[in-house]
């Protein structure tokens, strides 16, 4: 035998591995059968043929387009998310940081899964894991946009002043720079719920831990109808504040009311639903086993689903609020709302902000050193007290 | 005119292969040879044509020394019935085309007719 066909023989068992286990008895058997085929060009022709049956059997188009799709999703988000060279040097890492650590777990973590728990075995299986794809890489450049912002010092206009109040012990920032630094625990923080969150589903989402479609099915269509729920009722944030003036009610209205009540309820129905739906006959023991674990991943699917939709919606209308005054001035009809104060309804959903109203409306607003200054740091009572103030576009991370 | 066949050209021509020698066991080489198939074509046709119960396949128990192990591929019960209907239309189809063809002043169609395929 020679080198060449020792080598296109170990390749073709190493390429029959791709096929599906169902079908490879067949791939197997061209490359079996091409010892049969006299040497040269009628062997290399069969072999061909192996290699086409191989890619035609392991749907190799589809998973080339699939990784294609995914790797110019990944780069459009990662540069979408990538610091700026205007960003401080500790802001720019901790981006850059965020960008590659999302990534790594983004392609790492479906193989770990894959080698330990199997790959996903069903078409809801497979969609759940892209939707959580999709809504990762969608948080990222949103993220990047609310954070960067945070550390910017505004170029002028009212965002500026807003941020010259704010910043009454920190000397005079030059417009344009970057103040503070980033939140590395907050950060570290956020990748590790990042990371929980997708290993959850990617192991729901595997054939061995035997989470059936429906079960998979009906908890994130309940979670999808939780997150948008939740969206609906508090866009930008937990408190009321951050929903004036759409909702100018107490905390207890009746559609905030609906969302605690859905946010907490939800996985628990998804879950009794699931559990109402699994069959498992001729065995009362398994069967109330098979239920429960129906059951319990149904409303771990809904809650991390229900999570991920109210993030992205919230962290992406924040974003486009930010980067946009038309957004901005639609949502809040024309509310004379700047980006700084934007983010302080988004992040802290302070009190704060409300203040913010107060002082457009005093005359000499404009007059940095002026009485009007120190009036509304009288105004704001938590601003040096439980929390930092709310409408403030630098001082986040001293 | 004859109804179009259920099975492509290739495809009878394959059911023709196996159904020459019903109940022995044939390799792939061996259809490929005698179809004039590629393995690129004839392993789909045989995939398809397991996968509807009309053929069955298995591992050659004893291989030659120093050879590995050969698929093998017969037809099953129905696949013989339904290879020979199928071989019987085609026959019947291509007689009716002949015959149209040669008919005084009739033109000759460009159909998208079943080959009648070679049985044996």
């Amino acid at each position: 035998m020679s080198w060449s066909s020792r080598i296109a023989a170990a390749a073709g068992r190493r390429a029959v591995r791709l096929v599906p286990a169902a079908r490879r008895d067949w791939a197997e058997a061209v490359w079996a059968e091409a010892r049969e085929v006299p040497p040269g060009w009628p062997r290399l022709a069969w072999r061909a043929g192996g290699v086409l049956l191989i890619a035609k059997e392991g749907q190799m188009a589809r998973r080339i387009g699939i990784l294609l799709l995914g790797a110019v999703a990944a780069g459009t988000a990662a540069w979408g998310a990538w610091p700026k060279s205007s960003v401080s040097l500790s802001h720019g890492a901790a981006s850059q940081g965020d960008v590659i650590i999302t990534l790594t777990l983004l392609a790492g973590l479906p193989l770990l899964t894959r080698r330990l728990l199997g790959p996903p075995d069903s078409r809801a299986a497979r969609w759940l894991r892209a939707g959580f794809y999709v809504a990762i890489l969608a948080i990222m450049p949103a993220k990047a946009v609310a954070e960067m912002f945070v550390g910017a010092v505004p170029r002028g206009g009212i965002d500026r002043h807003t941020f010259d109040l704010s910043n009454s012990n920190g000397g005079l920032p030059v417009p344009g720079s970057v103040s503070g630094g980033p939140d590395w625990g907050g950060e570290i923080f956020l990748l590790f719920i990042t990371a929980c969150y997708l290993a959850v589903i990617l192991a729901l989402t595997a054939r061995r831990t035997k989470v059936a479609p429906a079960t998979l099915a009906i908890s994130a269509r309940a979670g999808l109808v939780l997150g948008l729920v939740v969206y609906a009722v508090d866009p930008l944030g937990g408190e009321k504040i951050a929903t004036n003036p759409w909702l100018r009610g107490s905390a207890a209205d009746p559609l905030v009311a609906l969302a605690w009540v859905l946010l907490f309820s939800a996985p628990f129905v998804a879950g009794a639903l699931a559990a109402q739906r699994c069959h498992v006959p001729d065995d009362p023991g398994r069967a109330s086993i098979a239920r429960a674990w129906q059951g319990f991943a149904a409303g771990l699917v809904c809650n991390g689903v229900g999570a991920l939709t109210a993030t992205v919606l919230g962290t992406s209308t924040t974003a486009l609020m930010l980067k946009s005054a038309w957004v901005r001035g639609w949502l809040y009809h024309w509310h004379p709302l700047t980006a700084s104060a934007l983010y302080g309804r988004e992040l802290w959903a302070s009190e704060d902000v409300a203040f913010y109203a107060d002082l457009r409306d005093l005359p000499d607003h404009r007059d940095h050193g002026s009485p009007v200054r120190r009036g509304v740091r009288q105004q704001a009572p938590s601003a040096a007290g439980q929390r930092r103030s709310g409408w403030t576009a630098g001082p986040r991370r001293a | 005119m004859g109804s179009r066949s259920e099975f492509s050209p290739q495809t009878l021509a394959v059911l023709a292969a196996l159904s020459g020698q019903p109940s022995a066991w044939q390799h792939g080489y061996a259809l490929a040879r005698e179809t004039g198939l590629k393995s690129g074509t004839l392993y789909p046709i045989l995939i398809r044509l397991a996968d509807r119960g009309l053929v069955e396949a298995c591992w050659q128990d004893e291989p030659a020394p120093g050879r590995p192990r050969r698929h093998l591929y017969r037809l099953t019960a129905d696949g013989l019935a339904s290879a020979t209907t199928a071989l019987a239309e085609a026959e019947v189809a291509a007689a009716e085309r002949a015959a149209t063809a040669a008919r005084p002043g009739a033109s000759p169609r460009r159909g998208r007719g079943v080959a009648a395929p070679v049985v044996p």
